[in-house]
């Protein structure tokens, strides 16, 4: 359902403007049509970002410096690959420094001490297809966590894999050229996470 | 198809990644065997409850992503444009517009004064100076203390504005040789990279000067600001297969910080082949850590029948 969704986005972006005139028209320094492209994209950037980083500090992190390298390296695009890998490329290389220092430092926590107590950075996020009924909550909340965990387990390049193909629809072939690998690379990835999330969620699922 | 196989294809079936004759043969066994089906089964549940734990980014935390970018943009280019907009869309055309429109008032205060003996306009100004040429009163001796703007129009005359006691403006055609001269003293304009990539933007059709070509090449090495060296390099594109260009072409590949201009110095170089390339290209992939690069001079060295690696 969300590959359809990410397609449908994608298919929407490309129908609203004709994108090949708007990013001439970026090169040649049309600040509107900058604006049009950042608003094309830049909610399944965001939404890459979420879902890669599960940290919405990081999220924003990456949204800015991401638009910010497209802002200052339009002019080198050549259209000899579409607009959304070269963006995605981009992206998903900010959010794989991002993952590799984070394996560095210690996992932060998800709970932040604030003035007004402690609050879950996760409350930012809108989960999809949230349930009303308390038991299920509970249920779900606790399939929740061990997510968490699961994704937590893979290397970044996996899950940045799994990401791509999972949530953001995108062939194996376009993933290994946006990461710069072969396509039996990223399937290789793709089969190690998949069989890394099947052994923590098993008896979940 | 055993069960071992089936079940190793069975995320890749899922998403639709086997071959159509694989397709057949996975369904058919699926069918027929229950502990496959089981296999079959936990894949979709394990995908339907990571659908349900996907995130989407709220409203409020999607404005403030924007907000924050173009303020960004906005400080990024700030020492250099009006602050006059008051939301961060207008904030972000005033920078961008800075950036890249043409004639663009810089109001950024030049520290260091970059002081151009001017007197090569005297002999324009006393008799050859096209007709309607803003040079009255230009006093001969002048000294120019900086050059605040250069702003082409359609008509293929440009106006240079210039500090000297007093700010003037002088106006020219492009393929005259003292504004030409002007025009490359001002892409060396070390406190304002606005007049540096305007003048290198209006230089870079002008290459087969060998003095405009030394302007290009000083710029595309030294200039600080990459959007200048990327306008230097588009300057250099006619002159690829010349030797010093390709000299200072490999040089950018191996120094230069910015993959948006290594990028444009591949191209550049591989459009005419030699051995030092192949050199160059295999000495990057060595130390080059961008992935987009270090493909394209692998793909590069394939084309060119080169190894990848050096041995």
């Amino acid at each position: 359902m969300l590959q359809d969704a990410a397609g449908a986005v994608s298919a929407r972006a490309v129908a609203r403007v004709d994108e090949a005139t708007v990013i001439r028209a970026v090169q040649r320094g049309d600040q509107d049509a900058f604006e049009q492209l950042v608003r094309a994209y830049d909610q399944s950037v965001l939404r890459l970002a979420m879902n890669l980083l599960r940290s919405p500090e990081d999220a924003r992190d990456v949204y800015q410096e991401a638009f910010l390298r497209v802002y200052r390296n339009i002019h080198t695009f050549r259209f000899d690959c579409s607009f959304h890998t070269w963006l995605y490329r981009i992206v998903t290389n900010i959010c794989l420094d991002h993952l590799r220092k984070r394996k560095v430092r210690r996992e932060e926590s998800a709970i932040v001490e604030t003035a007004d107590g402690p609050v879950d950075r996760m409350d930012s996020f809108e989960q999809e297809g949230t349930h009303a009924n308390p038991e299920r909550r509970m249920w779900n909340t606790q399939l929740g966590d061990r997510i968490e965990n699961a994704l937590g387990d893979l290397t970044p390049r996996e899950r940045t894999v799994f990401e791509l193909r999972h949530y953001q629809g995108l062939r194996l072939r376009t993933i290994g050229e946006m990461l710069g690998t072969s396509e039996e690379a990223a399937k290789n990835c793709l089969f190690r996470a998949t069989q890394k999330m099947r052994v923590v969620l098993g008896d979940l699922v | 198809m055993n069960c071992d196989a089936v079940v190793k294809s069975i995320p890749f079936y899922f998403y639709g990644e086997v071959a159509p004759d694989a397709e057949d043969a996975i369904e058919e066994h699926i069918e027929a065997c229950a502990p496959c089906r089981v296999e079959w089964e936990r894949q979709k549940a394990l995908a339907s409850a990571l659908d349900r734990h996907a995130l989407a980014p709220s409203p409020e935390l999607l404005a403030e992503c924007r907000h924050d970018l173009a303020r960004a943009i906005y400080r990024e280019e700030s020492p250099v444009v009006r602050r006059s907009a008051s939301d961060p869309w207008g904030l972000f055309r005033e920078a961008f517009s800075s950036l890249w429109r043409p004639g663009i008032r810089f109001r950024q205060p030049v520290g260091a004064v970059a002081l151009i003996a001017l007197g090569f306009f005297a002999a324009r100004f006393t008799g050859t100076w096209p007709a309607g040429a803003s040079l009255a009163g230009f006093t001969p001796d002048a000294m120019v203390s900086s050059i605040r703007s250069v702003q082409p129009d359609n008509a293929g005359s440009v106006q240079i504005s210039l500090d000297e006691t007093r700010r003037r403006v002088v106006s020219g055609r492009l393929d005259d040789h003292n504004i030409q001269r002007l025009l490359m003293a001002a892409a060396r304009e070390q406190d304002n990279p606005g007049v540096r990539v305007e003048s290198v933007e209006l230089l870079k059709d002008r290459g087969s000067s060998a003095a405009v070509r030394g302007v290009l090449l000083e710029a595309v090495t030294h200039d600080p600001n990459p959007g200048v060296r990327l306008k230097a390099l588009e300057g250099l594109k006619s002159f690829a297969a010349d030797a010093e260009v390709r000299k200072t072409l490999a040089q950018v590949l191996l120094k230069d910080q910015n993959a948006g201009v290594r990028i444009q110095a591949i191209d550049l170089l591989i459009a005419n082949r030699d051995a030092a390339t192949v050199s160059t290209l295999q000495t990057l992939i060595g130390k080059e850590d961008n992935n987009y690069i270090r493909m394209r001079c692998q793909n590069a060295l394939r084309n060119m029948n080169a190894s990848v690696g050096t041995f």
